[in-house]
């Protein structure tokens, strides 16, 4: 035998084939197994009986899954694949209930502040509403542009700021590097009415300013700061040092090395954790009540008296308990979540365009 | 290298030896530290790591405009070595060092010295190919300028002459504007070369520049070095005793027995290292016999 085919295949291949994605019979028997005979235990189970789903789910489903795919896996598959299939049902189970949890929170957003919204629910402020007035009047309009306000001053405060104390623990590696890092994350454990009464006590009990969008956004850039800056620390230190060091190399000051090239490599990051920072607070309601109060008509100076953001306006039409008031804490949450999706979709966009080139 | 230089530095490596016993390997250095056409040189430098001690005794002088080959085992502190000639060094913790490492009749580790003013006068090349990947082709090249705050006119005229020395514009003439990371490792490396050779040091560091390189690539690296040593002194670490005896004119053997810190057993022209080196270590090592 040399290493010369005697008899070389004449076959051409014209299509790309897969080899690993044939089907062997015993493996699909045992493989529909696992999938049907479960869930039609379940439902059997769940017809048959007067227990709730749920219950019947843990006592009934998961365990009589787990079993099946033990012993359809060793009947059919290999004794060596059984942890693969325990593997595959745990974290397919835990997805499904993520989703499922997520997919609930989200619907029930969608379906009951859907016919809340409307051009003038979205352009309106609230003067003249009360409770009971008809969703064709009064909207949110107020709260939405206050809670643009207040979290635009929560990031023009935290975003800085967190990038800063970032660089300070990666980039100068100071002496007190260990330490701004403990207080971070010791600050990312603040309670978020701790820092609505922190803002209160701070500057309004003591008359250095009323309720305005300002006091919000401070208390909200206390919540952000420890995101934004944990998020920018891991973001940066993936900076390869490479690139530190050849721009080292090249006689740039540290300065430059950090503005040029460290921030513009990480920037995708760093607009991450801009993103989580929003995340993290847009939805606070707790130090905003302490902080920006409540107000029904529009209030575009930051700095100065009361102003209206969602999560406020949500709380304030919640407790009413009249059908149409709740309804239009619906529609905030949803106008909410449309805001966050539209500005993370901005984000990405922005991100996108500054890639190239 | 041109001949009468090197005539001459064999001259005064003669008269050295006949006013010194040569007493350790350093002594028979070709240019001994105090020579007056050299750039760099460092004086009895030691180099530790926290309290390890890693180089001992080094004595090494960089004539002007030679090309000085760094060889030895891994880990026997070459690529430490270099590092702490443009001042790297000090950027890894616990390091530390003692000794001097002259620049134009400098201690470059004096207190008045601005290490970032020594680094635009010695540059380096990593073993590693490490581009900006934010930045395009031309940008790349004029990065060391910007990040240096150097002043420069007609960006367009420095741009092409780096990356003709570094032998890379006919393949990238086209594309000035495409992304750094588009280029494959050998040009990215020639590209890093190009970026440390558009602030003019006067002192160009390389440490393995090739180690990751195909032999095409290679090759035009190796003529670049050639070529830019007719205006640059250049001190090359390699592990490619081939690529040595090609590039260099001078060779300095390092080396650490068994755990002791590493010092430099031996240093002279180049073919004196491969052909007739005078100690018996340094015979074993270019032979390939270890290491």
């Amino acid at each position: 035998m040399t290493i010369l085919q005697e008899n070389p295949s004449e076959e051409t291949f014209k299509e790309p084939q897969y080899p690993w994605k044939k089907a062997n019979p015993s493996t699909s028997l045992a493989n529909s197994i696992i999938v049907v005979l479960p869930i039609s235990v379940f439902a059997l189970s769940f017809f048959l009986t007067d227990l709730p789903g749920a219950l019947l789910f843990i006592v009934i489903f998961l365990p009589v899954q787990i079993l099946v795919a033990v012993f359809a896996t060793i009947w059919g598959i290999s004794k060596k694949r059984v942890g693969d299939a325990v593997l595959s049902v745990l974290s397919l189970v835990s997805f499904s209930l993520v989703i499922a949890l997520m997919g609930s929170v989200l619907f029930s957003v969608f379906s009951r502040g859907l016919p809340a919204i409307s051009l003038s629910f979205i352009t309106q402020n609230n003067t003249y509403i009360s409770p009971t007035t008809e969703l064709d009047y009064g909207g949110v309009g107020h709260a939405l542009l206050g809670t643009l306000m207040v979290v635009a001053i929560g990031m023009i405060i935290s975003v800085p700021l967190g990038i800063a104390s970032a660089i300070y623990i990666t980039d100068m590696k100071g002496r007190l590097a260990g330490f701004v890092r403990f207080m971070v994350q010791a600050m990312s454990g603040v309670p978020s009415i701790v820092a609505g009464l922190f803002i209160l006590a701070a500057f309004i009990l003591t008359d250095v300013s009323g309720f305005s969008a300002l006091t919000g956004g401070l208390a909200y850039s206390i919540l952000m700061l420890p995101t934004v800056a944990r998020t920018a620390e891991e973001v940066l230190k993936l900076v390869p040092k490479d690139l530190r060091d050849a721009a080292i190399a090249l006689g740039s000051s540290r300065a430059r090395v950090i503005m040029k090239i460290v921030l513009p490599t990480a920037r995708t990051g760093i607009l991450t954790a801009v993103i989580l920072g929003i995340a993290r607070v847009i939805g606070e309601t707790a130090p905003l009540l302490l902080t920006t109060s409540n107000t029904n008509g529009t209030n575009l100076n930051p700095f100065v008296d009361a102003v209206s953001t969602i999560p406020v306006y949500i709380f304030q039409f919640l407790g009413s308990g009249y059908p149409t008031a709740i309804n239009r804490s619906w529609g905030a949450a949803f106008v909410l979540l449309t805001t966050v999706a539209i500005l993370f979709a901005i984000a990405r966009i922005v991100e996108r365009s500054t890639k190239k080139g | 290298m041109n001949e009468t230089k090197t005539a001459a530095l064999e001259e005064e490596t003669m008269n050295m030896k006949n006013v010194r016993v040569p007493s350790s390997p350093q002594d028979v250095h070709p240019n001994k530290p105090g020579d007056a056409n050299v750039h760099l040189e460092t004086q009895n430098l030691h180099v530790w790591f926290g309290k390890r001690l890693i180089l001992e005794k080094v004595n090494l002088a960089f004539p002007e405009n030679s090309v000085t080959a760094l060889i030895g085992p891994s880990g026997c502190g070459k690529s430490t070595f270099i590092r702490v000639l443009n001042r790297m060094h000090e950027f890894i913790p616990g390091a530390a060092l003692a000794g001097r490492v002259l620049y134009d009749g400098q201690d470059m580790y004096d207190a008045t010295v601005d290490p970032v003013n020594i680094r635009t006068k010695v540059g380096m090349v990593f073993q590693k190919p490490n581009p900006f990947p934010t930045m395009s082709i031309k940008d790349n090249v004029l990065s060391g300028l910007k990040l240096a705050q150097m002043k420069y006119e007609n960006p367009e005229e420095i741009v092409r002459t780096c990356l003709e020395r570094a032998s890379l514009w006919n393949e990238v003439k086209d594309r000035l504007d495409a992304s750094a990371s588009s280029l494959s490792g050998g040009q990215q490396q020639r590209l890093c070369i190009a970026r440390s050779l558009a602030v003019s040091p006067k002192v160009l560091l390389m440490d393995e520049p090739c180690s990751a390189l195909d032999p095409g690539s290679t090759r035009r690296i190796e003529e670049t070095i050639r070529e830019i040593s007719s205006d640059m002194t250049v001190v090359i670490v390699t592990h490619n005793m081939a690529q040595a005896q090609r590039v260099s004119d001078y060779t300095a053997f390092f080396l650490s027995e068994d755990g002791a810190p590493a010092q430099v057993i031996e240093n002279a022209k180049t073919d004196e290292i491969f052909k007739k080196p005078k100690d018996s270590r340094t015979n074993d090592y270019v032979n390939g016999l270890f290491g």
